[in-house]
């Protein structure tokens, strides 16, 4: 009896530790679900948190990569205008470099032009050398006048000392009285004329040299002009000629 | 046509190129208005013309002399250098001193060289139709008498004032103080 009391209770210890082992079991198993649930909650948690973190990481590079986008637009846009204002540049530079050649090519002409107007001087010398021969000239007629006033003197002489002869013969010489009388007239009329002439041949002289050496030192003065037009169009040439230079370079 | 101030002006700048060039070793020389009216008598046997040209005006200048020894002498000539070459060589110096004088005020001036012709042809200078006549009896040295005549035949009006040379150089020397 005592050992059916035995048995028995040792079956309900059994009975009871194995009652008591399913109920730790189930308890392990309601842990084990629970902290499976906690875990999974967590690591959705865990998901959603990534996943709203990519989804601002994706909002940053769409957002940066929009602004990208709009610098590369600006860039684009201002090297488009850079290439348009050199080409503008360029052409202006060509358009200016072309009108420096030009304005070059003038003063070079003007220059030369200048240079070739001042050989004028030796037009103006020529002149002055047809001054000489013409007061040359008035020269020789002044002396064929200083000898055709001397011829005259003589003339009037003669004529006085036929009318002395004529009154030394009286009454015949009445008549050659008359005739040394007329003579001794147009003596003193061709003396006047000669004087008359010679006074002539002096204001020749003057008027002469006067307008000639006024034709000389004008040429002088226009030679003088050329001279520093001539220069100035040189300095402005050789300018125009280091800028078309330095642009070029 | 020419200015009171301008003949003025232009009769000064004579006398300093005279004072300066006609004269040598620093010997006198007198300048007076020549007596009766501005064509003295042909009393020398030669005379040196020039002419200074501008835009606006020309002007003469006759320089009259005697070849006589007082004249040869003073002027340095000899057999080798007549009396003439000399003379026109001075007065070449004269007027050039003139036109220096006068492009201060005038830029475009041009001066002739020198030409003899006789005194008397001078007498003519009414013929130019100038607007200012001057004449001038210069004594330069002890002896020597030179005849000069100023001459301006103007083609536009023509009005400047020239400074007197002396109170330049007399201004130049206050400025060193």
């Amino acid at each position: 009896m005592q050992t059916g009391w035995a048995i028995a209770a040792v079956l309900a210890g059994g009975l009871l530790a194995c009652l008591g082992a399913a109920l730790a079991y189930r308890a392990r198993g309601a842990r084990l679900v629970a902290q499976a649930a906690n875990e999974m909650a967590a690591l959705r948690e865990a998901l959603a948190q990534a996943e709203a973190q990519a989804s601002g990481a994706q909002a940053v590079h769409a957002s940066d990569a929009q602004a990208w986008m709009q610098k590369e637009a600006e860039f684009a846009d201002a090297l488009a205008r850079q290439s348009a204002e050199a080409d503008a540049r360029r052409d202006a530079l060509r358009a200016v470099e072309t009108e420096q050649a030009a304005l070059l090519a003038l003063a070079e002409r003007i220059e030369q032009e200048a240079g070739r107007l001042r050989a004028l001087s030796g037009t103006f010398e020529r002149w002055h050398e047809q001054m000489i021969s013409l007061t040359t000239q008035n020269q020789d007629m002044r002396t064929k006048n200083h000898e055709l006033s001397s011829i005259v003197a003589h003339v009037s002489i003669v004529s006085l000392n036929a009318s002395i002869e004529a009154a030394r013969a009286g009454a015949a010489g009445r008549g050659f009285s008359i005739v040394a009388s007329e003579v001794r007239t147009l003596a003193a009329r061709s003396q006047q004329l000669s004087n008359s002439y010679r006074d002539s041949l002096n204001r020749n002289d003057l008027v002469t040299a006067a307008t000639f050496q006024d034709i000389q030192a004008g040429g002088k003065m226009i030679t003088a002009a050329l001279g520093t037009v001539e220069m100035l169009t040189g300095q402005l040439s050789g300018q125009l000629r280091e800028r078309l230079q330095g642009a070029r370079a | 046509m020419i200015s009171a101030q301008a003949k003025d002006s232009v009769e000064r700048i004579f006398f300093s190129a005279a004072r300066t060039r006609l004269v040598s070793d620093g010997s006198a020389c007198a300048i007076v208005p020549a007596a009766g009216d501005a064509r003295p008598a042909p009393r020398d046997s030669h005379a040196v013309v020039l002419t200074i040209s501008s835009l606006h005006f020309r002007l003469l200048l006759a320089l009259r002399f005697r070849d006589d020894d007082v004249t040869r002498a003073y002027f340095g000539a000899t057999a080798q250098r007549p009396l003439q070459d000399a003379f026109m060589e001075v007065a070449n110096l004269c007027c050039g001193a003139m036109n220096q004088a006068l492009i201060e005020h005038f830029p475009d001036l041009g001066m002739s060289t020198p030409y003899l012709l006789g005194s008397a042809s001078i007498d003519a200078m009414h013929a130019l139709g100038p607007h200012h006549l001057a004449a001038f009896d210069v004594t330069v040295g002890d002896a020597v008498r030179l005849g000069a005549t100023l001459c301006i035949c103007a083609n536009a009006p023509v009005d400047f004032y020239a400074q007197d040379t002396a109170a330049v150089e007399s201004g130049g020397e206050l400025e060193l103080f």
